[in-house]
């Protein structure tokens, strides 16, 4: 039995509130009404229109695998972590792989247009460093707690 | 106890799938750093879809596909040698890092069937035949002796 901690909650609750329900509005804003402008406005900034197909490909995917794979992978690690399983810890660790995954990739194929937009304040916080700094706390604390190291 | 949990050797039979399936991911890998060493010979010998001197379309998903070249040494190469490594020693956070490894084994593919089924349906199919189906499966074979790591 891992028992949570208060930094458990501190991730579980970070994660939740800051990760799982924002990106679960705006992935399904993306799947149901990618072409709306209020799902243009969101993911890609007030009044613009997707740069080109591939953008909006990559976009629509991840979108789906988001709401396949990552965001229900997000709350069950977050649930067997507060029931203080070994197992819930490997989720964990898997959702937060996942987030830190996708957004290297957005480094390098998104960075140069998303930065600009929104400058150094929103891009390393809400749009691209919260899923990067959650991610990598997840993993390096999962890892330690199954280690058998209390934190 | 089921099958999977039936020793074959010197683990289980669902260890000894999830090794397999870590190696069907090394082969992903190897793919990935040779299309960053020599990218034209990748595109030439069908390894990726797109180069860099094509119209502009072509360019914009090369870039993409470069920049998951790139994740995917830096990420996913890196963890899938933790899980190979801690999975031959039969410790838990080899069962970590596996399930970290298999996420993204299962959520890449995902993304990239929404992304490029209707520009490239063969690529995916061969994604989903060969990371996908065995992350799936190294998944299963790992759950089923989450409690063989626990001892």
């Amino acid at each position: 039995m891992l028992e949570p901690t208060f930094i458990t909650w501190i991730l579980v609750l970070f994660g939740l509130v800051l990760i799982f329900l924002p990106m679960l509005y705006v992935q399904l804003l993306m799947v149901l009404r990618p072409h709306s402008q209020k799902t243009k406005d969101i993911l890609i900034g007030k009044g613009d229109d997707w740069r080109d197909k591939t953008h909006f490909r990559i976009s629509y995917g991840a979108a789906w695998a988001d709401l396949v794979i990552w965001l229900p992978l997000l709350v069950a690690g977050s649930i067997g972590v507060i029931l203080g399983q070994a197992w819930g810890y490997g989720l964990w660790a898997a959702s937060g792989t996942i987030s830190v995954y996708i957004n290297i990739i957005l480094w390098f194929s998104e960075r140069e247009y998303v930065y600009p937009a929104c400058g150094p304040l929103v891009y390393y916080t809400i749009y691209w460093g919260f899923q990067v700094y959650w991610g990598l706390a997840v993993v390096a604390y999962a890892v330690l707690r199954l280690a058998g190291v209390t934190l | 106890m089921n099958i999977l949990n039936k020793s074959i050797g010197h683990f289980p039979l669902g260890v000894w799938i999830a090794i397999v399936a870590l190696l069907a991911l090394f082969l992903g890998w190897g793919m990935q750093a040779y299309s960053l060493l020599d990218w034209d010979g990748a595109v030439d010998s069908g390894v990726q879809n797109e180069r860099f001197t094509g119209d502009a379309a072509e360019r914009a998903w090369a870039q993409e596909s470069w920049g998951v070249a790139v994740a995917d040494m830096l990420w996913p190469l890196p963890i899938g040698i933790v899980a190979l490594i801690g999975l031959l020693r039969k410790r838990i956070f080899g069962f970590a890092a596996g399930l970290m490894e298999f996420s993204i084994g299962v959520y890449f593919p995902l993304v990239f069937a929404f992304q490029r089924w209707t520009t490239n349906p063969e690529t995916v199919i061969v994604a989903i035949f060969l990371w996908m189906i065995p992350s799936l499966s190294g998944i299963i074979g790992l759950w089923a002796n989450r409690e063989y790591f626990e001892k």
